[in-house]
């Protein structure tokens, strides 16, 4: 751990901060933040879906079950399929109607976080 | 009868297996901590007097796998098994294996562990006792088409639940017709998952409960008293976050006849040891929801309140050293629980795992810090997301919510996010302030993620200082295993910066 020194508007501050796997972590007054060193600021999204309606793992964790096919329909709302980690499930659902273009991973498969697991046909005129 | 306890096998991890190597160092006793592979880098690892590996992380192949805890305990040279909560801390099969083998269970007997903690045999009891139970469904036909029948002659909203299941692991909420398929086998995957039993039961859900639950302990003379209430509204997904002693919420009228049920089903049951007999609340009616015959997470804030050692009482009941005395137990105070998770709440609390940094617990009146990770220790995907409890007592409420949200504010976790920011907003919220929260709390004040503050000008100036500055030694932690592993790469971030 390590002490930030700067001053800002007039007042000195001070801050505990620490490096941890490339991440710099810092707590002041009441809050920690953290940020990742050496990367661009826009990654990809975590969690939901990206722009293009595609689901992407929330979290690492496994994957216990795949409730729809390639080639279905399916709504906004609908369950897609069913994640485990730390013990809990996280259903994934569709973020608007679309089709399903393809499944990108399998019941058992332990999934990265950020992993793209479905992938949507572009909507028409969307 | 009076039972020597020289070295004591805890078949559990985190900061329960660290509780409880407390307690035994305080009774002058010896530990064997059982532990799977990954759980090396803990905190109860490197207190323990003994540590035997039992399996891989799995928890069915080691925190789950009855044969490997008994074969462990026995290597370690235990005489005595504590399970903790959780894993087998409830399975009257590990209890009957624990004393098979020639050790003693710190816990109640097999027959009272069936008899109270399988709730549909609980029920029986409960309702053989005459106390008040939830409308439901408990039966043996688990076939799907059944389930969906019973579900529809109860009336929405249901709970589903697993049989043998707790902390809110195997639990959905049916709201419509449309959702029990899904709901139900989610239920029976999860219940199978945690606890190796698919069975699920169905109950009438309760949509403005408290959730008040009792402590009850039977000492080695079979006397069973309980030590009051707890009030644990708050909770997640079913999985408390906030737990406070005693709860804001009773009458005194309504605490005597609570406890005095508590107390009652606790004496059906034979029940020896800690245990917890929960209720819900609702327009002055209560009912029974479940016991739960092992020690809770939030035994920490009757601890305080009460001035008890609920752990040392456990250990020195299973030794038959333990009576109550005629002294009135009388609560001082008030406690509060936070569990803190590791998980980023402006994600919608997806877990956090990841490399510990530094770990720094304000220390003060009044708080208590339980943990079972330390810097360098890994926080590892295989289980609970719990890494730490957070209990401080004052003398009302209202100071000690305040004593919290300052306690929380200068805790210092680096290397994983944690729900601190998640639990201050709860604390600050005016329906908890008032006491008036309900079970759906969360749902209906915080349904999703919160929202990721802007960075202030200062903490902006301290991110470009501390980008700039060059890892100095011991200011930079990183460990190869981490980053080489597609399991467990880095994986949080602050939006937004």
């Amino acid at each position: 751990m390590m002490i930030l020194k700067t001053r800002v508007a007039g007042k000195d501050i001070e801050a505990p901060s620490e490096i941890v796997n490339g991440v710099l972590w810092i707590h002041h007054e009441g809050r920690t933040f953290a940020t990742e060193l050496g990367k661009k600021k826009k990654r990809h999204r975590a969690g939901g879906a990206s722009g293009g309606g595609d689901l992407e793992a929330p979290m690492p964790g496994k994957v216990t079950k795949i409730l729809k096919t390639a080639g279905e329909s399916v709504q906004r709302g609908d369950a897609v399929l069913v994640m485990e980690a730390m013990k809990m499930e996280y259903t994934l659902k569709a973020e608007s109607d679309s089709k399903i273009a393809s499944i990108a991973c399998a019941v058992g498969e332990q999934v990265t976080l950020g992993q793209t697991l479905v992938t949507f046909e572009a909507k028409a005129g969307g | 009868m009076k039972k020597t306890i020289k070295r004591v096998a805890i078949a559990n991890r985190g900061e329960v297996a660290v509780r409880i190597i407390h307690a035994c160092e305080e009774l002058g006793l010896e530990t064997v901590l059982l532990h799977s592979e990954p759980d090396m880098g803990s905190k109860a690892y490197r207190m323990a007097t003994k540590t035997i590996c039992i399996g891989p992380a799995a928890s069915s192949e080691s925190y789950l796998n009855i044969d490997a805890n008994i074969k462990g305990a026995l290597a370690g040279g235990a005489d005595a098994i504590h399970p903790g909560f959780g894993f087998l801390s409830e399975n009257a099969s590990f209890a009957e294996a624990v004393e098979k083998a020639g050790m003693t269970f710190v816990g109640p007997s097999a027959d009272s562990i069936r008899r109270l903690g399988d709730k549909v045999q609980c029920k029986a009891l409960a309702k053989a006792g005459g106390l008040p139970l939830v409308p439901g469904y408990e039966g043996e036909d688990q076939s799907l088409e059944r389930l969906m029948k019973e579900v529809e002659g109860i009336g929405y909203p249901v709970i589903v639940k697993a049989a043998a299941g707790g902390g809110g692991r195997g639990m959905k909420l049916i709201l419509k017709a449309s959702d029990a398929k899904e709901a139900i086998e989610s239920a029976q995957r999860e219940a199978q998952s945690a606890f190796g039993s698919s069975k699920v039961f169905l109950e009438k859900y309760l949509d403005r409960a408290k959730h008040i639950e009792f402590q009850v302990f039977g000492d080695s003379s079979g006397r069973v008293v309980h030590l009051f209430d707890r009030e644990c509204s708050v909770q997640r997904r079913h999985q408390k976050i906030i737990e406070e002693a005693i709860s804001p919420s009773l009458t005194d009228n309504l605490r005597r006849q609570m406890g005095e049920a508590a107390a009652a089903i606790a004496t059906l049951g034979k029940y020896k040891g800690a245990g917890t007999v929960e209720f819900l609340l609702q327009d002055g009616e209560f009912y029974l929801l479940e016991v739960n015959t092992r020690l809770q997470v939030e035994h920490p804030v009757t601890e305080m309140v009460l001035g008890v050692d609920l752990v040392k009482a456990q250990l020195l009941t299973a030794m038959g050293e333990f009576i109550f005395d005629d002294q009135p137990r009388i609560p001082r105070g008030h406690a509060i629980e936070c569990r803190l998770y590791a998980e980023n709440p402006y994600l919608g609390g997806i877990p956090s795992t990841g490399l510990l940094g530094t770990v720094k617990w304000p220390e003060g009146p009044g708080r208590r810090f339980e943990y079972g990770f330390e810097k360098g220790d890994e926080i590892t995907p295989y289980y609970d997301p719990m890494i730490a409890k957070v209990i401080v007592w004052d003398e009302s409420r209202s100071r000690a919510i305040r004593k919290m949200i300052h306690t929380l504010k200068d805790s210092i976790v680096f290397g994983v996010h944690t729900n601190i920011p998640y639990l201050i907003e709860i604390l600050n919220h005016p329906e908890f302030v008032e006491g008036t929260m309900t079970t759906r709390f969360i749902e209906k004040n915080f349904p999703g993620a919160l929202a990721a503050p802007e960075l202030t000008a200062a903490e902006k100036a301290l991110v470009e200082l501390g980008s700039k500055h060059k890892p100095v030694a011991g200011s930079s932690l990183s460990n190869s295993a981490a980053e080489s592993s597609s399991s467990m790469p880095w994986q949080g971030y602050w939006r937004g910066v």
